[in-house]
């Protein structure tokens, strides 16, 4: 995790918060930090410590599935990679006795003097990101959690299943061990259930129990996986997919109250009862609870401290336009604190929050941040200078590797000047030591045999940045994580393979050469495609931060389908926010509103787009051209018309969006409505699932009963989605007589005409018969799809879903980035979404277009590719192949050439390896370093074979 | 102990260091805010931590 | 025959999936044998097949691409 290495972040674990002060730009916040009893500092993560505690202790991490130490790590890659004492357990800090580990510590770490710290915190904005608290046991003991050792709870199940967890992935059950041939999976365990008072739906279980239910067959394909649930809410973008392949994999889903789990001979028994009141059992050997997310354990207690309001079910209050917004200035909320969500909502709303921050803390921005500075790099001179450092690592490399003798084997290495060893490398001593050899011997290159790249080569590469050295005159190689872990008994083979690899690495290294750091000037401005909520409420947040954008509109009105809205369904008049959105858009000196606007071209790439945008018609049609730095993408959709249920073909039947606005219009309710849900979604017209459907229904059905409290609403539906605390209102509605019955997909209902009469035909799954309805409306709710994503996707080059919409960089991490640098995606075009999601994805997008806006260039690594234009033949190979768009064909002396465009390329190689010509060099991995290095694998004479290559 | 005191301009403070506040945390940065992440317990990760592959693609979560 | 045939195994792993699974897998201590020796790339897109043919030419038993 990068947060670890960052000198902006200081990262205070073992913290409690005691106090928020003052106002927005002007916040004391007071903290305590309990003690470590081991120094951060010293510590090297060698794990020795919990080898010698002689204590058990409950490990939290894997869910108390595992037993560790009181001193410990909760597992290898945890930031920060320091080792920590519970003192809980510790017979020293419980007894005064033991000290067993001061002594075992090789680098003096442990230090039980250390005491609490109390600390005042000058900041401008607080984040409340403090993630979700579990289910009481109380509620989880109905299933027989506690009085059966084979009924679990979801993420136990998820630690079971998981290969580096406490079993290893192997999935078994607690009672005697044997492998389960049934699982039963209890959905909806503390949610949706008014008994724990949590009348909410938790929003991510049905995910994550499909995601189970696939990793235990993919463990064991004979298993049999049945869940038990009141609907499946797979409703976020690509979700209904994964339900289908678990269907298809033979999981079986079953609509149907669980009541009871009950020990049976030595499996469990379940008693449910299905949809249309049939009681039933079950026999199971292991029985998955999908337990809800709860508000945090002391959600009360951070809202008293930070002076916020909760919402009933002590979650952090919101509204749906300012989904992150807290009651109190300058307090800002994030993640799961916000209402029960998934990754990447959670991630969207991180990326918001702090590009809030920086909205209200424009005037200090760049002042509290550390900028390093290096020394003037050395000229590297001709001869080839190299330094070997080889790392015992404690005795994780040192007790397999015969360090000293590897160390030895390279002296007589062509180039190598001085080789050592070290205790471990990666210690601040370590690194003043590289320092001074470099200076001492003239190293000009430098090999250090350690552990991965991956984890300490920025660390090296800032060592030799300290040293006057180019980053890239280094070379690691992984002889721990890679040789002495993973080859524990033979040491002899491992030190041979450490030898080898060492020399491969020595033949790579002799041909490195310093690489240049580039940088690309970035245009500060951004330009939005799109002008609906997604794309003012984007626009709007880069000027608050300080930015200029050009807000290009397709039609004659900014507002999209807000403008279509009345109400939200928490009750906020949308035509009051959307007016003084507009006004907030119009008034604003850095936001250019072009409207009736067309995208003529667009070229470029992140830092410097040009872009040419035609607005107007006839003779007031003109051309603008814009060079901006980021493109936000907003362009959104519209509502699906499906060629079904006699849409367009009968006046009555009509959409959910046109009921509202009749609703709206008229103050009157019809005497009998039937909703249909997923009308041509899910599977006919659309795919997927539009995820706002059945919110906009529920919302309907209320103010028709609010209207006209006899009316009769009749929603036929799926799944009922009304995820979050949108279940709230599917209760209130449900209570206010509004009937909804399931239907199934294989048995759709039937709308057709009798005469001047309308007619719903469809079988009611409650009553078990055909029942016939002669509604005055029938409405349909029909989805939404994207608009002029295909034409953006051909001039960005940028990826679409199967069903046109954009597709993000990271389904999970990234996701308001497209894999296109530089471009950024919202609202609609993302997916379908409610609006506080589009709103806090607007934020979002426009926070990540800050930070090249912000940083002001953009910086190339060093290892990009090189086009050798003097051999290049101009064939563009290259450019067609390149997964980023990073190879422009260019005339240069009238002929072809290929051109790096060094912001976008991502290193990966591929146009090195197809070019017929040899005329493209990867930095750092060359053709003539790969070529050594699989000479000095073979072993042969490395001079000869160096002059071969 | 002492009292500690610590002023950066224009800082801002994370309270949880799950996948949000490191997200948000790591933002901040970008865009040239010195950061403090408070965490409760003795590492950073939260639940996602925990987590072996993620929905719906069964991807690798660490 | 009195000795095992013990192959010499060149690979080239991918920086970002492949090599990080060889990390994951030293974390979790998973033992294999140790007959392979390798090269990281940034992606096994680098690996051109002028690299395959000389690592046979070099002595390899076998070639492993793994991204």
């Amino acid at each position: 995790m990068e947060a670890g290495r960052s000198p902006n972040i200081k990262m205070l674990t073992n913290a409690d918060f005691l106090g928020l002060e003052g106002k927005p730009g002007d916040f004391t916040a007071k903290l305590r930090l309990r003690p470590r009893y081991i120094d951060a500092d010293n510590c090297t993560a060698c794990g020795l410590c919990t080898q010698y505690c002689p204590r058990h202790h409950v490990d939290k991490y894997n869910e108390g599935l595992a037993m560790t130490r009181p001193i410990h790590i909760d597992y290898a890659q945890a930031v920060p990679a320091t080792y920590y004492i519970d003192p809980g357990s510790c017979l020293y800090l419980q007894h005064e006795t033991c000290q067993i580990c001061v002594p075992v510590c090789q680098s003096h770490a442990i230090d039980f003097s250390q005491q609490p710290e109390e600390l005042d915190l000058k900041v401008g904005a607080v984040i409340l990101s403090p993630g979700f608290g579990k289910i009481g046991e109380k509620t989880l003991e109905q299933f027989g959690y506690n009085k059966h050792p084979d009924v679990v709870t979801s993420i136990e199940f998820e630690r079971m299943t998981t290969a580096s967890g406490p079993f290893q992935g192997e999935i078994k059950c607690f009672s005697d061990g044997r492998h389960p041939k049934r699982i039963a999976f209890i959905q909806c365990v503390g949610s949706r259930d008014l008994g724990c008072d949590n009348g909410y739906c938790s929003s991510v279980c049905c995910m994550y129990s499909i995601k189970e239910a696939l990793v235990a067959k993919e463990h064991d394909p004979s298993v049999e996986i049945t869940i038990y649930y009141m609907d499946i809410r797979t409703q976020g973008k690509e979700f209904d997919k994964a339900r289908q392949r678990a269907e298809n994999m033979g999981i079986k889903f079953v609509r149907a109250k669980v009541a009871d789990v009950t020990p049976w001979k030595n499996n469990l028994r379940l008693t449910y009862s299905t949809l249309e009141a049939r009681h039933s059992f079950a026999e199971f050997d292991l029985v998955v609870l999908s337990v809800g997310l709860e508000s945090p354990k002391d959600a009360q207690g951070i809202a008293k401290i930070a002076g916020i309001e909760l919402n009933r079910y002590d979650f952090c209050k919101t509204e749906t336009f300012s989904p992150l917004t807290t009651s109190r200035e300058g307090v800002i909320v994030a993640g799961a604190f916000q209402g029960p969500k998934d990754i990447p909502e959670s991630v969207t709303q991180a990326s918001a929050a702090a590009g809030l921050a920086a909205g209200l803390l424009t005037k200090q921005r760049g002042q509290g941040v550390v900028h390093k500075s290096y020394p003037e790099e050395q000229e590297m001179g001709d001869e080839v200078r190299i330094g070997v450092f080889v790392c015992h690592c404690g005795i994780n490399i040192g007790a397999v590797v015969n360090v000293p003798q590897v160390e030895q084997s390279t002296a007589d290495m062509e180039g190598v000047v001085y080789h050592t060893d070290s205790l471990y490398s990666c210690s601040q001593d370590a690194q003043e030591v590289l320092k001074q050899k470099i200076k001492e011997h003239n190293l000009n290159r430098v090999v250090i045999a350690a552990c991965s790249p991956r984890t300490h080569e920025p660390l090296f590469q800032e060592t030799l940045k300290d040293a006057g050295l180019n980053r890239n005159l280094i070379e690691m190689v992984n002889i721990r994580d890679q040789c002495s872990w993973v080859h524990a008994t033979e040491p002899d083979a491992a030190t041979d393979k450490s030898k080898d690899l060492v020399r491969m690495a020595v033949a790579k290294v002799r041909g490195m050469k310093s690489l240049p750091e580039q940088t690309v000037p970035v245009t500060p401005k951004a330009l939005v495609i799109g002008g609906g909520i997604a794309g003012m409420t984007a626009a709007l947040s880069l000027s608050d931060q300080g930015f200029e954008s050009l807000l290009m509109e397709k039609g004659k009105a900014l507002g999209g389908n807000l403008g279509l809205l009345n109400t939200t369904l928490a009750g906020d008049e949308s035509a009051d926010y959307l007016k003084g959105l507009v006004d907030r858009v119009r008034k604003s000196k850095l936001i250019h509103v072009v409207t009736e606007a067309e995208l003529a071209s667009l070229s470029g790439f992140i830092g410097n787009f040009s872009s040419v945008v035609a607005s107007g018609s006839g003779a007031k049609k003109k051309e603008i051209t814009f060079d901006h730095g980021v493109v936000v993408l907003a362009t959104g959709g519209r509502e699906h018309r499906p060629d079904l249920y006699l849409l367009g073909k009968n006046n009555k039947v009509v959409t959910q969006q046109e009921l509202e606005l009749q609703l709206a219009k008229t103050k009157k309710a019809p005497e009998s409505v039937v909703m249909i849900q997923c009308a041509g979604s899910r599977g006919d017209d659309l795919s997927y699932c539009s995820k706002v459907c059945c919110n906009h229904a529920v919302k309907n059905a209320l103010k028709i009963k609010e209207l006209n409290p006899d009316a009769q609403v009749v929603v036929l539906y799926r799944d009922m989605r009304t995820y979050g605390f949108a279940e709230d209102a599917y209760r209130e509605a449900r209570l206010g007589g509004v009937v909804f019955i399931p239907y199934d997909v294989a048995r759709k209902p039937e709308v057709y005409e009798k005469g001047k009469k309308l007619h719903v035909r469809f079988f009611d799954t409650i009553l078990q018969e055909e029942l016939d309805l002669a509604p005055d409306q029938v409405v349909l709710s029909v989805g939404i799809v994207p608009e002029g994503t295909q034409e953006l996707s051909k001039l960005l080059k940028a990826p679409l879903t199967d069903e046109k919409f954009f597709l993000e960089a990271h389904v999970k991490l990234r996701p308001v980035e497209l894999s296109v640098d530089g471009v950024y995606v919202c609202g609609l075009a993302h997916g379908p979404k409610p609006l506080d999601e589009t709103i806090a994805q607007a934020q979002a997008a426009a926070a990540k277009a800050a930070i090249p806006l912000v940083k002001g260039a953009v910086s190339v690594a060093p290892i990009v590719s090189v086009v050798d234009q003097e051999s290049c033949i101009g064939c563009g190979l290259c450019a067609s192949l390149c997964p980023y768009q990073a190879i422009e064909m260019v005339k240069v002396d009238n002929k072809r050439k290929a051109q790096t465009i060094a912001a976008s390329c991502k290193a990966c190689g591929i146009c090195a390896s197809h070019c017929p010509s040899f005329s493209i060099a990867m930095g750092s991995f060359t053709n003539e370093q790969i070529n050594a290095q699989i000479a000095a694998f073979g072993g042969v004479r490395e001079k000869e074979k160096a002059e071969v290559a | 102990m002492g009292k500690g005191m610590e002023h950066k301009a224009g800082a801002v403070m994370i309270l949880g260091g799950g996948i949000a506040g490191i997200q948000a945390a790591l933002d901040l940065t970008g865009l040239g805010y010195f950061v403090y992440l408070v965490e409760k317990e003795a590492v950073v990760g939260g639940v996602m931590a925990q987590l072996d592959k993620t929905f719906p693609t069964n991807d690798c979560s660490l | 025959m009195s000795e095992q045939f013990s192959p010499k195994i060149l690979g080239f792993l991918c920086n970002w999936c492949c090599y990080a699974a060889a990390d994951a897998a030293g974390v979790s201590r998973y033992q294999y044998p140790p007959n392979l020796r390798t090269i990281r790339v940034m992606c096994t897109g680098r690996v051109d097949p002028a690299f395959i043919f000389r690592g046979f030419i070099e002595g390899a038993d076998g070639i492993f691409t793994g991204g």
